[in-house]
C-alpha cells in the first residue's frame, strides 16, 4: 500500500510540472496584462509596478523564479490584492469552498443513496420509475438554472432565505442544495445500477436462502458491492464540484475560492491564477488517490493487482 | 441464388434496421428524437418565416410578459402609421382614465380616443414576450439555439475525431504504446478541465475567432471518454478472425483500422456522441453563464439564462422561458441517447 501511494505521488510531480508550464505560458499569451486598467496610469508608476512585480525580467527567469516560489511556498505579492499573496487568498477562501462542497456532497448522498437503493430494491415499480424520472430531471437542469430558480422561489417569493451572502447557517442551504441536487440525481442513478448488479449475485441468493431479512440483505450484503460505482464517481465528482462552485459562488455571492479564480482570470492576476490552478490540480490528484485507496479497501479483488 | 425459382427470398434484416425498429418502440426516445429534430428545424429555419428579428429593439416595448399585447398610439386620427407602440402597463400608468376597462376594449379590437390620442391594438405579438431592450424573446431563443446547438454539434464532432483516432490507434497497437497512451488519458481525466477552458477563453478573449475557439476548446476537452470506449472495442475486435485474415493478406494497418474496425465500433460511438451533444451544450452554457463564453451581441441559451437570472425578480419569464427550452432539449437528447443505447445494445459505460 505504501508503495502504491509513493508511486502515485511520484507520478503527480511531472503532472503538476506540466500543468504549471501550460498555465504559465497560457496566462502570458493572454491579451491585456495585470496593469491594463480602464484608467490610464502614469508611465513611471507603471514602470515601477512592472519592476516591483518582476515583469521586466526575461521570461525564462520569471518562469523558474515563479516555479521556485511555488515549490518553496514563498509566494510573491499579488497584483490584484497588493500586500497579500496567493497563500493568503487560498487560506482565507478555500475553507468556504470546502464547506460548500462538503455540504453539497451531504445533500447529494442524503438524497441520492436512499432513492437509488429503494429504486433497485423495488425494481420496475412506481418507487423505481418516479424517483428515477425525477433524477433525470435533476441531471438535465444545470446548476445555473436550479440556482436562480431556488433563489427566486425560496428567497424572493417565499422570503424564507437570503439569496446572497455567507453569514448564518441558513445562507448555506440554497448554495449547497443547488450544487448538491445535480449530484443527488447522478448518485441515485449510479447506486441503482450498482445495486441491481449486486442484487443478482449468488451470495445475495445465499443470504436470502439462509433467511436473512430482506432489509438486511439489501443494506448489509448488497450495499457494500453496490456502492462501488458511487465511490469511483467521487474522483470525477470532485472536479465537477470545483467547476460547480465557480457557478454557485457566482450566483449566490459566496466568498469562496471559485469566485476568486474567475476574478483572477478576468483581472489577469498571473500569480493568483497559477497558484489556484496548481492548488486545484493537487487537490484533485490527492482526492483521486484517496478514492483509489478506498476502492482497494472495499474490493479485495483489486488488492493484488 | 437458389436453384429453385419458387423459393421466395426474404432480404436479411441488417442489425441497423433491427436497432431502428427497436428504437421506434421506445416512446421516450422517439419523443426525444422528435423534439430535438423540431428544435433544430425551428432554430435554423426561423429567420425565414418568423416576423421578428432577434436584434431589432423597440425600447418602448421592453420586458413585456409573454402573450401581452402592444398598443399603438397615434397622435391624431389622420396618421396612417402608429407614432409609438407602448405596453399595456404604460398605457394604464400614463394615459388611461379607466385602465382595466379600456385595455379590455383595446384587446377586443376597438379603437379608443383618450384626450385626443388614438389607441388601438398593435398587430405585433410577442408570443414569449420581450427582453429588457424590447427584443422578441422567441427570436432570441432561436438565435441562441443556433449557437448552442451549433457548439453541441461541432464540438462533439471535434471530440469524435480526436477520440476515435486516439482510441483506435492505442487499442490497435497495444502493448507499451497502449499502456502509455491510456495512462495519459487517465491523467488528463483527473484534471479540472473547466479551468483550462476558462483560461483558454481568457487567452483568446475578444478575438474574432472566439466562437470557433469555444468549439475547439470544448471538443479538445471532451474526447477522453470517447477514446476509452473506442479503445475497449478495438481491443476486443482486433484478435477476431476476420481482422487476422486481413492482416495475413497484408492489408496495411491504417486500412484495417478504417475498413474493418471502424464499422464495428460505430454503435457505441453513435450512442456516446448522442449523449455528448447535451454535455457539450451544458459546458458551453456554463461558460456563457460565467461571462466567459459567447459574447454579445451574439447569444446562446447560456447567455439568455444569465440575463434572465439577473432580472428574474422583476421579469421571471426571462429566466423561465430560456431555461425551459434549454432543459427540454437536454432532456430530449438524453432520452434519445438512452434509447439508442438500448436499441444498439451497447453495454453502458457509466451506469
Amino acid at each position: 500500500m505504501l508503495r502504491f501511494i509513493l508511486i502515485r505521488l511520484g507520478q503527480a510531480i511531472p503532472i503538476l510540472l506540466a500543468i504549471y508550464t501550460i498555465t504559465f505560458f497560457m496566462v502570458r499569451a493572454a491579451p491585456g496584462g495585470p496593469f491594463s486598467q480602464e484608467r490610464k496610469v502614469a508611465p513611471h508608476i507603471l514602470e515601477q509596478q512592472m519592476e516591483y512585480y518582476g515583469f521586466k525580467d526575461p521570461l525564462p527567469v520569471q518562469f523558474f523564479r515563479t516555479l521556485w516560489q511555488h515549490i518553496t511556498f514563498e509566494f510573491p505579492p499579488l497584483t490584484s490584492y497588493p500586500g497579500l499573496t496567493s497563500k493568503d487568498i487560498i487560506v482565507d477562501t478555500f475553507p468556504v469552498s470546502l464547506e460548500l462542497g462538503l455540504l453539497a456532497m451531504i445533500v447529494a448522498l442524503a438524497i441520492g443513496l436512499p432513492i437509488g437503493i429503494l429504486a433497485a430494491a423495488k425494481k420496475n415499480s412506481i418507487l423505481d420509475y418516479a424517483p428515477m424520472s425525477l433524477a433525470m430531471v435533476g441531471i438535465c437542469l444545470p446548476t445555473f438554472v436550479i440556482g436562480p430558480l431556488l433563489a427566486l422561489v425560496f428567497g424572493v417569493w417565499l422570503g424564507w432565505l437570503n439569496i446572497s451572502g455567507w453569514f448564518s447557517f441558513s445562507d448555506r442551504i440554497l448554495p449547497a442544495s443547488t450544487l448538491g441536487l445535480f449530484y443527488a440525481a447522478y448518485i441515485a442513478r449510479l447506486t441503482r445500477g450498482g445495486m441491481l448488479e449486486t442484487l443478482n449475485m449468488d451470495y445475495i441468493r445465499s443470504a436470502r436462502a439462509k433467511g436473512a431479512p430482506e432489509f438486511k440483505v439489501v443494506i448489509v450484503h448488497a450495499l457494500r458491492g453496490g456502492i462501488m460505482p458511487v465511490v469511483s464517481f467521487f474522483g470525477p465528482a470532485l472536479a465537477g464540484l470545483i467547476s460547480g462552485s465557480f457557478v454557485v459562488e457566482t450566483i449566490f455571492q459566496v466568498p469562496g475560492l471559485g469566485r476568486h479564480f474567475i476574478q483572477a482570470a478576468l483581472s489577469r492576476d498571473h500569480s493568483l491564477i497559477l497558484s489556484t490552478v496548481l492548488f486545484y490540480a493537487a487537490l484533485i490528484i490527492v482526492a483521486n488517490m484517496i478514492v483509489d485507496i478506498v476502492q482497494i479497501l472495499l474490493n479485495p479483488k483489486l488488492r493484488y493487482q | 441464388m437458389s436453384s429453385r425459382k419458387d423459393i421466395e427470398l426474404i432480404p436479411a434484416r441488417s442489425p441497423w434496421r433491427d436497432a431502428w425498429l427497436k428504437l421506434g418502440k421506445n416512446r421516450l426516445a422517439m419523443f426525444g428524437l422528435g423534439f430535438f429534430a423540431t428544435m433544430v428545424v425551428l432554430c435554423y429555419a426561423c429567420p425565414l418565416f418568423y416576423p421578428h428579428s432577434p436584434t431589432s429593439q423597440t425600447l418602448s416595448l421592453g420586458a413585456t410578459p409573454p402573450l401581452s399585447m402592444g398598443i399603438e398610439l397615434r397622435y391624431d386620427a389622420e396618421s396612417e402609421e402608429a407614432d409609438e407602440v407602448i405596453t399595456v402597463k404604460e398605457f394604464a400608468d400614463v394615459y388611461a382614465s379607466n385602465a382595466e376597462e379600456e385595455a379590455l376594449r383595446i384587446r377586443n379590437g376597438e379603437v379608443i380616443d383618450v384626450d385626443g390620442l388614438i389607441f388601438s391594438k398593435s398587430s405585433r405579438i410577442h408570443i414569449l414576450g420581450t427582453d429588457g431592450h424590447g427584443r422578441d424573446l422567441l427570436a432570441r431563443i432561436f438565435q441562441g439555439g443556433r449557437i448552442s446547438l451549433g457548439v453541441g454539434f461541432i464540438a462533439t464532432f471535434v471530440s469524435l475525431l480526436i477520440g476515435v483516432f486516439y482510441g483506435a490507434v492505442s487499442g490497435y497497437l497495444g502493448g507499451k504504446t497502449d499502456a502509455i497512451m491510456m495512462r495519459l488519458v487517465d491523467v488528463l481525466y483527473a484534471l479540472p478541465f473547466l479551468i483550462f477552458v476558462i483560461l483558454l477563453m481568457v487567452v483568446f478573449e475578444g478575438s474574432d475567432h472566439q466562437l470557433f475557439l469555444i468549439f475547439l476548446a470544448i471538443g479538445a476537452v471532451e474526447w477522453l471518454t470517447m477514446a476509452r470506449i473506442v479503445r475497449g472495442q478495438v481491443v476486443n475486435l482486433k484478435n477476431q478472425d476476420f481482422v487476422e485474415a486481413a492482416r495475413a493478406t497484408g492489408v496495411r494497418t491504417f486500412t484495417i483500422i478504417l475498413r474493418h474496425l471502424a464499422p464495428n465500433i460505430l454503435g457505441p460511438v453513435i450512442v456516446y456522441s448522442t449523449l455528448l451533444v447535451p454535455a457539450v451544450m451544458l459546458l458551453e452554457s456554463t461558460l456563457s453563464f460565467l461571462g466567459l463564453g459567447v459574447q454579445p451581441p451574439n447569444a446562446s441559451w447560456g447567455t439568455l439564462i444569465k440575463e434572465g437570472a439577473e432580472k428574474m425578480m422583476v421579469y421571471p419569464w426571462l429566466l423561465f422561458v430560456p431555461a425551459t427550452f434549454f432543459s427540454l432539449t437536454l432532456f430530449a437528447m438524453n432520452f434519445l441517447g438512452d434509447g439508442l443505447r438500448d436499441a444498439l445494445d451497447v453495454k453502458s459505460s457509466k451506469d
